[in-house]
C-alpha cells in the first residue's frame, strides 16, 4: 500500500520523574514525506523521537513503524537516525568509524567503504577520510555523522535538530542532501524549534507544545486550516455590484476597501472560491486575487498564545 | 551475532593500533624482567667484598681466629684491632665516625662471646640480610670450634663437626614428585599472581574507560539505535579480553624464548659474572600443559567477572574522573587475594587458601597461585570453576541491566535504591 504511514505514532505518553515530557500524542507520518516535528525547545520532540527509535519506551500508547512490523530497533538497518546529542569516536579514522557505523546497520564491510567514500567525496570531505575525528572541525564532524546516518541507504530517516550548529554554507548543504534523499524515496523525519526552515521543507509538520500535539497534517492544509480568511483582491471598474459582494456578510466579516484594492476578512467557514465567481458573476475585472497565506509562525503563536512558544523547561535527558 | 562481531573487531583493532599497545607490548616483559630479575642481580652486584673490622677484647686468640674465618668466606674483608678490654666502648665510640668512610662496621668480640653467646655489630649495612647471615653464621662457627677445643675435643673432629648441610627441596602434588624445587614452585605462584593481577585489573579498567567514552562522547546513542546494549557490551568484553589475550600470548611467547636461551642473555649481560651465572641458574619451573590451562581458564573467567563489574561502575557515571572515583570498590576486591598472598603461599591448604580459592571474587587468583604453590584436589578446582562461572553469569545478568540503563543517563550517580530499580526494570 503505498500510502500507508511509515510512522504511526498512537495516544503515546511519557513521564519522567516530575513531570510528563509526551502527553497522548499521536501522528501519522506519510511514506516520501518530509515531514517536520515542531515545537519549542522542551516541548518534548527528542523523547519523542528516541521512543519511535524505542531507545525509551513508552508509558502509555502505541508506534508501529513500516506498518506495525518490529520496534525500532529491529527495524534499524532501515532508518537512519542522527541523535540531537552528536558524537563520534574521537580517535577513530574517518574512513574506519564511518565503516564500523555502517556495519552495525548489517552493511557487508566492502559496501560499506564503497559507500563511506562515495559520500566524503560528495560532502567534500574526500581529504580527511584518513584523518582521526577529533582533527575535523565541528562543522565537519556533523557533516561526517549525518554521512553515517545515510550510509546504510535507509528507506527512514530521523533527524533530531539537523541544522543546529551548522553555518550558512553548510546548512545549505545539508538541506539539499535531505531534499535529494527524499525526492529519491526516502522518508524524512525531522525535528526543528526554527518554524521558518520546516515551512520551506516540510510537507506535512506536527506542531507540538509542552508535550501536546498543538496540530498536524500536510502543512497546505494546516494553513488553509489556520488562516487563509484574509484575502487582497484588486478589482478594475467595480460598481455597486462588486460593493454588494462586499457587503455580504455570508461571504465577509471585515472588507478595508480602497476602490480598486481591497483587503478582505473571510466570513468563518466561508469558500474564497465561491466569493471569486461572485465578483466574476458581478461583472468586475479581477486583477488580482491573493489568499494571503500565514506564516507556520503565525499559526503556531494563535493556537499556543505567545507565552507557550517560548521554551518553557529543559527537556529531560534521563530515561529509567 | 554478526553484530557483535563488528563490535569485537572494533574494540580489538582500534586498541592493537594504539601506540599504547606497542609500548605495553614491549615494557611488559621488560617490567617483568625487572622485578624478577633486578632483586638477583642486585643483590649479587652489591655483594662488592665488605670491610669489617674485628674489635678484639678476647684473651685466648680467638679474635685471630674469627678474622681468619670471617676473611675466608670471601664476602667480608676483616682487619682485627685488639684492644683492652677497659678501652673497648672507647676505641668503638672513635671507630664510629670513620663508618661509612671506607670502613660498613665493626664487631666487638670479648671473652663474653664463647662463655654466654654475646657479640654485638655496629655498622652501616645492618639492614641487609645477606651480610647479617654471614657475619652469624661465621661467628657461630667460630665460637662452636672454639667450645668444643676447651672441652679438648680433637680439631679433626670439630672440623668434620661443621660441614653444612644443603637441604634440596622437591614440591610433590597430587602424590607425585613434580622434580620442581621449592623455589621454582614458589616463583612459579608469584608470576602467575603478578600477571593475573596485573591483566584482570589493566584489561577490567579498559573496558571501563571505553564505557565512559562512549557515553561522554555521547556516541552511545547512535549505538543503541542499532545494537542490543548486551550485544555492546558483550562485544567490547570480548574485544577488550581477545586484546588481551593476544598481548600475553606476546608475552608467554617471548617469555618462553628468553627461558630457553637464558644462559646466553644472561651471556650478552657480563662474562661470567657471578650475577650472570646466578640468573643462568635461576630455578625456572617447567610449566605443565594443566597449569597453563588452569591460568587461562582463570583469566578469562576473572577478567569476565571484573570487566562486567567495571562496565557497569562506568555506566553509572558521567566522566573518566567520576569512573576513576566510583571504581574503587571494584578495585578493592581484586587486592584482596594480594594483600594475602603471603598466607596463601605459606599454607597453600589451609582454610584460608581454600575459602579465597573458592570465593568468585578472589578465587581468578587465588586458585592459579594455590595449584602453583602446591597441588590443589581436582574436586576444588571444579567446585570454584563452577562457582566463579555461575556467579560471571550472574554478575553479567545484574551489570547488563545497569549498562542497559545507565549508558543513556546523564546527571546524578544513581542511589542503590535507583540501582535496583534498573536491575529490577
Amino acid at each position: 500500500m503505498p500510502n500507508e504511514p511509515i510512522v504511526e505514532v498512537q495516544g503515546v505518553t511519557k513521564r519522567f520523574a516530575g513531570h510528563t515530557a509526551v502527553h497522548g500524542l499521536s501522528l501519522n507520518i506519510p511514506r516520501g514525506a518530509i515531514y517536520g516535528l515542531l515545537g519549542p525547545n522542551g516541548a518534548g520532540k527528542t523523547t519523542t523521537i528516541r521512543m519511535i527509535m524505542s531507545i525509551i519506551l513508552p508509558d502509555e500508547g502505541r508506534i508501529a513503524l513500516f506498518g506495525g512490523r518490529g520496534s525500532g530497533k529491529d527495524l534499524s538497518h532501515r532508518i537512519g537516525y542522527l541523535p540531537e546529542e552528536r558524537g563520534l569516536y574521537k580517535k577513530m579514522r574517518v574512513l574506519d568509524l564511518l565503516v564500523f557505523l555502517a556495519e552495525i546497520k548489517g552493511v557487508p564491510r566492502s559496501q560499506a567503504r564503497a559507500n563511506a567514500v562515495d559520500w566524503l567525496g560528495r560532502l567534500g570531505l574526500a581529504d580527511w577520510a584518513a584523518k582521526k575525528a577529533d582533527d575535523l572541525s565541528k562543522g565537519m564532524q556533523q557533516k561526517v555523522q549525518f554521512i553515517g546516518t545515510v550510509l546504510h541507504k535507509p528507506a527512514l530517516l530521523i533527524l533530531d535538530e539537523p541544522f543546529a550548529g551548522l553555518d550558512p554554507v553548510n546548512a545549505q548543504v545539508m538541506k539539499d542532501v535531505v531534499v535529494d534523499l527524499a525526492r529519491a524515496g526516502s522518508t524524512v523525519l525531522f525535528s526543528t524549534h526554527i518554524m521558518e526552515q520546516a515551512e520551506k521543507l516540510c510537507d506535512s509538520v506536527c506542531i507540538i507544545a509542552r508535550g501536546e500535539k498543538v496540530v498536524d497534517g500536510p502543512l497546505a492544509e494546516i494553513k488553509r486550516r489556520h488562516g487563509g480568511s484574509h484575502l487582497v483582491v484588486a478589482v478594475e471598474r467595480g460598481g455597486p455590484a462588486v460593493q454588494r459582494v462586499f457587503e455580504d456578510r455570508s461571504l465577509v466579516a471585515k472588507a478595508d476597501d480602497y476602490g480598486n484594492y481591497a483587503e478582505l476578512e473571510l466570513a468563518s467557514g466561508a469558500n474564497p472560491q465561491r466569493l471569486l465567481r461572485e465578483l466574476v458573476h458581478a461583472e468586475a475585472a479581477v486583477t488580482r486575487f491573493e489568499i494571503a497565506e500565514p506564516t507556520l509562525h503565525k499559526i503556531f503563536i494563535d493556537l499556543v498564545g505567545p507565552e507557550a512558544a517560548a521554551p518553557h523547561a529543559v527537556e529531560e535527558r534521563v530515561h529509567a | 551475532m554478526h553484530k557483535i562481531w563488528v563490535v569485537i573487531r572494533r574494540e580489538f583493532v582500534e586498541r592493537v593500533r594504539t601506540k599504547w599497545f606497542i609500548i605495553g607490548t614491549v615494557l611488559g616483559p621488560v617490567l617483568m624482567f625487572g622485578v624478577i630479575a633486578l632483586p638477583i642481580l642486585m643483590a649479587e652486584k652489591g655483594a662488592r667484598v665488605r670491610n669489617v673490622v674485628v674489635l678484639d677484647a678476647t684473651t685466648a686468640g680467638f679474635g685471630e681466629r674469627l678474622s681468619g674465618m670471617l676473611g675466608q668466606s670471601g664476602s667480608v674483608a676483616a682487619t682485627r684491632l685488639s684492644v683492652g678490654g677497659a678501652d673497648l666502648e672507647r676505641t668503638a665510640d672513635s671507630l664510629a665516625g670513620q663508618v661509612g668512610r671506607g670502613l660498613d662496621g665493626f664487631l666487638l668480640v670479648s671473652d663474653a662471646v664463647v662463655d654466654d653467646g654475646r657479640a654485638e655489630y655496629r655498622g652501616s649495612n645492618v639492614t641487609s640480610p645477606a651480610d647479617m647471615r654471614i657475619l652469624q653464621v661465621t661467628l657461630r662457627g667460630a665460637v662452636f670450634s672454639e667450645r668444643l677445643r676447651r672441652e679438648g675435643v680433637e680439631p679433626g673432629i670439630v672440623s668434620r663437626a661443621q660441614i653444612p648441610v644443603d637441604l634440596a627441596t622437591v614440591n610433590i602434588r597430587h602424590g607425585k614428585v613434580t622434580g620442581e624445587s621449592g623455589q621454582a614452585s614458589f616463583f612459579l605462584a608469584y608470576v602467575m599472581w603478578f600477571l593475573l593481577y596485573m591483566a584482570i585489573l589493566l584489561y577490567g579498567v579498559q573496558v571501563m574507560g571505553s564505557v565512559v567514552e562512549e557515553k561522554t562522547s555521547r556516541v552511545v546513542e547512535v549505538l543503541v539505535s542499532s545494537l542490543k546494549p548486551f550485544h555492546l557490551l558483550a562485544g567490547k568484553v570480548i574485544g577488550v579480553g581477545a586484546v588481551g589475550l593476544l598481548q600475553m600470548g606476546i608475552w608467554v611467547g617471548f617469555g618462553k624464548l628468553a627461558l630457553d636461551r637464558r644462559a646466553e642473555l644472561a651471556g650478552l649481560l657480563g662474562h661470567g659474572s657471578d650475577a650472570t651465572a646466578a640468573l643462568a641458574s635461576m630455578p625456572f619451573p617447567e610449566v605443565p600443559l594443566a597449569t597453563v590451562v588452569i591460568f587461562l581458564s582463570y583469566f578469562l573467567l576473572g577478567f569476565f567477572l571484573y570487566a562486567a563489574m567495571f562496565a557497569a561502575v562506568a555506566a553509572m557515571v558521567n566522566s573518566e574522573s567520576e569512573a576513576r572515583q566510583a571504581q574503587t570498590p571494584v578495585v578493592m576486591l581484586l587486592v584482596i587475594p594480594t594483600v594475602l598472598m603471603i598466607g596463601i603461599l605459606n599454607n597453600p591448604d589451609g582454610g584460608m587458601s581454600l575459602a579465597l580459592s573458592l570465593i568468585p571474587f578472589t578465587s581468578p587468583i587465588a586458585m592459579p597461585v594455590r595449584w602453583a604453590a602446591a597441588g590443589v584436589p581436582g574436586v576444588q578446582v571444579l567446585g570454584s570453576i563452577v562457582i566463579l562461572a555461575v556467579t560471571v553469569l550472574a554478575i553479567t545478568w545484574v551489570a547488563a541491566r545497569v549498562y542497559r540503563v545507565g549508558i543513556l543517563m546523564y546527571g546524578k550517580k544513581p542511589g542503590i535504591r535507583e540501582l535496583a530499580r534498573w536491575v529490577r526494570g
